[in-house]
């Protein structure tokens, strides 16, 4: 039923899909959520194709994707040493000050003993995080200069997975229950490290936000056929 | 008579597509191995290998470990020498009784009810395929959806102890520390998460 030969890439289905239709893999796509097969309709940014028998999001093109995403993950890359090391906030119990940066937590937890906590603390909260910001920093670099070296489809397929492993809101979250907890008994101060992990964590959302994959693929697919 | 079972699906069109970039691509299914994705280099399968056995396996695991992470302290205090230690439900008391309800509230969904949300959800779409009950399919890919997007926001509590950790942290007078239940509670949330990978939300629709 399929040739190998490009030119034959047609597909001729009597099972559904209208009466008899013939289709090129350029024009259908099929729903991850589903695998029901759609015709691959142009989507204009802001717009969102939606299947029709899942409610599963297919498209949802982002205007300028390479540029913003590139634009946030660089600002994040920057912000992101100041976010982990400087000091998140100052308890003050009795005259006693103690602050903390998420490396002391990650550290403390460590010599608890609890190590697979400490682990998985600096994965979520550390290493992820900075993994995606800077594959998505490499990867819009080298898709705004035109160049699809031979490594980035891999990255890419890197950051895919490691998506949903950096949990940077989720801490965020966490350094306001805190603070939330503690401002009965003791007297807390923001330091510059609550700031840069602010901006840390909207920068990081907003450039996942921003980066279009659907785009992206094409643009790498695309690079590697002309290159 | 059932559109479900008339609908071309890229499977029956003898595509597969790929998981990391989506690309379609021509297989055959009476092929042996796993050829790889001509474009990003995954191996393509119409379905992910495995699916059905390894979510019950990790959502089981899930079910197990949840036991000691809400029966275990997860969180000792140190208050002058005086040490005293709590599970995730005692912490959760402590804030309604103090008076912080939202604090509380929030505890409460990321600690007890997301966790168990995303439990029963996993076992009722997996009972769902096993026993092909074709009814309410937009909910349940609804609800495998939510169970996705809420995984990560369990962790919550593991960051608030490692903060309070830190910063609760003045010799003799007062300080805090995880407890046993920790590390099996980070397992019912890793635990959960895998098993939404492993899980290929297509299988519903198969029937
Ligand atoms: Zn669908
Ligand atoms: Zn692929």
């Amino acid at each position: 039923m399929w040739s190998n030969d490009f030119n034959q890439k047609t597909i001729g289905s009597k099972a559904a899909y209208g009466s008899e239709p013939t289709f090129n893999l350029d024009q259908v796509l099929a729903c991850p959520a589903c695998d029901l097969l759609i015709e691959n309709k142009p989507v204009q940014p802001g717009e969102k194709l939606i299947c029709p028998r899942c409610d599963e999001i297919l498209l949802a093109p982002k205007s300028n994707s390479v540029n913003h995403s590139l634009a946030l993950a660089l600002t994040g890359l920057i912000l992101f040493p100041y976010a982990v090391f400087m000091p998140i906030m100052t308890l003050d119990t009795m005259g006693i000050e103690n602050s903390g940066t998420i490396f002391d937590g990650i550290i403390s937890t460590w010599h608890t003993g609890y190590w697979l906590v400490a682990v998985i603390l600096a994965m979520t909260s550390v290493a992820f995080p900075l993994i995606k910001l800077f594959l998505i920093f490499w990867i819009s670099l080298n898709l705004k200069r035109k160049r699809i070296p031979g490594y980035l489809p891999q990255m890419m397929r890197i950051y895919v997975h490691s998506d949903e492993w950096g949990m940077l809101e989720v801490m965020m979250i966490g350094i306001l229950v805190t603070i939330i907890k503690m401002h009965h008994t003791a007297h807390i101060h923001y330091d510059t490290g609550f700031f840069c992990f602010t901006a840390l964590m909207l920068t990081a959302l907003g450039s996942s936000l921003a980066l279009d994959k659907t785009e992206f693929w094409r643009q790498i697919e695309h690079g590697r056929i002309q290159g | 008579m059932n559109s479900l079972a008339s609908a071309l699906t890229a499977r029956k069109a003898g595509l597969a597509l790929c998981h990391d970039c989506r690309k379609l691509t021509p297989l055959n299914p009476k092929e042996p191995g796993t050829p790889a994705c001509p474009l990003c280099g995954a191996s393509l399968h119409f379905r992910k290998p495995g699916s059905l056995n390894r979510t019950w396996a990790l959502v089981i695991t899930a079910l197990i470990l949840s036991f000691p992470a809400n029966i275990l302290p997860i969180m000792v205090v140190n208050f002058i020498g005086k040490s005293d230690s709590s599970t995730i439900m005692e912490g959760i008391i402590y804030f309604f009784q103090d008076g912080s309800y939202g604090i509380g509230l929030v505890i409460l969904t990321a600690s007890i009810l997301v966790p168990c949300f995303k439990i029963i959800s996993m076992i009722l779409i997996l009972l769902s395929i096993h026993y092909h009950w074709q009814t309410w399919m937009r909910h349940k890919a609804l609800l495998f959806r939510i169970v996705e997007f809420i995984g990560r926001w369990s962790m919550l509590d593991i960051f608030v102890i490692a903060l309070l950790q830190v910063l609760v942290n003045f010799t003799n007078i007062s300080s805090i520390y995880a407890d046993a239940a920790a590390p099996y509670f980070a397992g019912v949330v890793l635990s959960t998460m895998f098993a939404a990978i492993t899980f290929d939300p297509r299988l519903l629709w198969d029937a």
